[in-house]
């Protein structure tokens, strides 16, 4: 059954269009997860969600009940503000309270309703205490105990930890990612992170410009890109771009020369391709898929970054375009050595000039 | 020397409340004779029997209370909900009503005075509470101030609430007016005080002696012989004495009032 369903939908402020025919299905249940650059429109579609937005045209349906003209309250959804929004004059269990109290719940379920949410989130302690007396976290999980209480259809957040310190974010994109699982609801999750987006979705969807660029599973996106944006901005350290022009075309697919490296190539796989020799291209190659080797492109390293268990080693190539290699266990520097570098065919991608892939 | 210029400044402006005092427990005739000093000489509290018992001074002020509580609780409801419009809402014409609630900010009440009265004698409201009260409801910095403040809620907390099921009316009554509790207290005592010592008006609007408030009624003080100084000082003590205690009581918050509706701090 379908949890969420956006057809053709349009926002415009003015003549600016911030969404542009958007269309997507979150199955019930699903953990959907809106990434992309500021400015792209994601916080923008979650409101238009929760009907905090108006929806230009086109049609939003919550498990199947078109609710595009429905007011927010009466659409079966609860969002967790990325500044948490809790009423700093109510205490957490009027906090979490307050929909139900304005719903005329009964008593008793009211505090039924809000102790199971507390527990839930480890909270019980804190229902006497105003949100000032809280720390970050314990705001974030208030704030999602007021979505819970609702026990809405969908569950929008909007970069809830976007205001956390880095451990407490990691702590509490686990936390989530247990909630979920443990609910069983949709969830609808905006973020600018990659990383979120990643650890977080069944299914993401990459934005930009107001238009859905692609979507799907984390690992598809990560290993099959649609265009060169999003295998750009899925994963971290960034896939690596290398522009190069076709010198030849093979049954296997092509082999490309690397600008301004003194003929120096890469070849890459392609099941059907149109390319003619001479044509521009931009190779993308993921970090962990760039190897040294004996012979292959020459690199100066200009700068290592070493984790411990992972480094990265920042390179130049001849022509002067960077390129990131990923190492396990490295333990030399490698700092202003000469080395080459080579990538296997079948991780090698292509992308056209206009940024969209060929495959 | 700051302690020094300090202490003078206070011992100059002090000086007329302490002669009023001196000038209320003094025999009428001595109050007048050349060897009179500075210091209490004697303790005579005929002027404030007279003041309590011989007077209309307790009807003045009720007048006073009834009024000032209207003015205070009506100016800060309808100034609440015109800032809360002004602040929240998006309707045609918006940007208008603001710049008129501006606008009348910068008229001086005293240019107003014929027209108010001629209207209120027209709506036979002289010498009635409703013909003080009425000019008297309109108070723009009231409006101005909690729009300042209403701006300032995030935006977020609106959207939760509409979320959670609630309307305008839970989102002014439930959480903008609670999350702005202080300056609500701070409004509501500098408009009490404003109603309470506001003369020239109900001077104007009041002919009757059992209509005026206490600031009018003073003026009234006087006996067959002229003007009972003694007397006119113990009701003009008198008269301060509730919004003295209110402003010892409240001193923080007046002074954050005033600060606030000055535009010192925001």
């Amino acid at each position: 059954m379908t949890g969420v369903t956006l057809k053709c939908v349009d926002k415009d402020f003015g003549s600016t269009k911030i969404i542009d025919n958007v269309s997507m299905d979150i199955a019930q249940g699903e953990f959907a997860v809106f990434v992309g650059p500021s400015g792209c429109g994601k916080s923008t579609l979650l409101r238009m969600i929760a009907g905090l937005e108006e929806t230009s045209a086109g049609a939003i349906e919550i498990e199947g009940r078109d609710v595009t003209q429905t007011e927010p309250a009466q659409r079966g959804v609860a969002m967790v503000f990325q500044s948490y929004a809790l009423y700093p004059h109510l205490t957490v269990f009027e906090n979490m309270a307050f929909s139900l109290r304005l719903a005329r719940a009964p008593k008793q379920q009211i505090t039924k309703q809000v102790n199971e949410a507390a527990r839930i989130l480890k909270i019980e302690e804190q229902l006497d205490k105003k949100p000032s007396k809280l720390s970050g976290g314990q705001r974030q999980r208030v704030a999602i105990g007021r979505a819970i209480v609702r026990q809405p259809k969908v569950f929008l957040f909007d970069e809830p930890l976007s205001n956390l310190d880095a451990e407490l974010r990691v702590q509490m994109r686990l936390e989530l990612s247990l909630l979920h699982k443990q609910l069983g609801s949709t969830m609808i999750y905006v973020t600018h992170d990659q990383v979120e987006a990643m650890t977080l979705a069944d299914k993401i969807f990459v934005l930009r410009g107001g238009v859905v660029q692609q979507s799907g599973t984390p690992l598809a996106l990560y290993d099959d890109p649609a265009n060169q944006f999003v295998a750009g901005f899925i994963g971290s350290p960034a896939m690596n771009f290398l522009s190069a022009t076709v010198s030849a075309v093979t049954t296997a697919g092509v082999v490309a020369s690397i600008e301004g490296s003194d003929g120096q190539s890469l070849e890459a796989q392609l099941l059907d391709t149109t390319l003619e020799a001479g044509q521009k291209v931009t190779l993308g190659i993921r970090p962990e898929h760039m190897h040294i080797c004996e012979s292959g492109l020459s690199t100066t390293v200009e700068m290592t970054e070493n984790l411990g268990g992972v480094a990265y080693l920042h390179a130049r190539l001849m022509g002067g375009q960077k390129i990131v290699i990923e190492r396990r266990g490295e333990r030399q520097s490698h700092q202003d050595e000469s080395i080459s570098v080579w990538a296997d065919p079948k991780h090698v991608l292509v992308f056209a000039q206009d940024g969209q892939r060929l495959r | 020397m700051l302690l020094v210029i300090t202490l003078t400044a206070a011992a100059i402006w002090i000086f007329p409340l302490y002669w009023a005092f001196v000038t209320s427990i003094r025999d009428e005739s001595h109050v007048v004779s050349s060897d009179a000093g500075l210091l209490p000489d004697m303790l005579n509290l005929t002027a404030y029997s007279d003041a309590l018992f011989n007077s209309n001074l307790l009807t003045w002020y009720v007048n006073s209370i009834g009024t000032s509580i209207i003015i205070t609780v009506t100016v800060l409801i309808t100034g609440m909900m015109c800032a809360y419009a002004l602040s929240q809402m998006r309707f045609p014409g918006r940007r208008a009503l603001y710049a008129v609630v501006l606008a009348s900010f910068m008229i001086p009440t005293q240019a107003l005075v014929v027209t108010q009265f001629v209207l209120m004698n027209d709506l036979g409201l002289v010498n009635t509470w409703a013909g003080i009260i009425l000019p008297q409801l309109i108070v723009p910095v009231v409006i101005i101030v909690y729009k300042q403040f209403f701006d300032a809620v995030p935006k977020e907390m609106r959207e939760a609430v509409l979320l959670d099921g609630g309307g305008e009316y839970t989102l002014l009554f439930k959480v903008y007016l609670p999350l702005n509790w202080g300056i609500t207290t701070a409004l509501a005592i500098i408009t009490f005080i404003m109603a309470w010592n506001q003369f020239f008006w109900p001077f104007l609007v009041t002919t009757s002696e059992n209509m005026m408030t206490i600031p009018v009624g003073i003026t009234q003080v006087r006996d067959t012989f002229g003007v009972n100084y003694a007397r006119v000082m113990a009701v003009a003590l008198l008269g301060a004495a509730p919004v003295a205690i209110a402003y010892l009581i409240f001193q923080k918050k007046v002074t954050e009032a005033v600060m606030i509706s000055s535009g010192v701090k925001g």
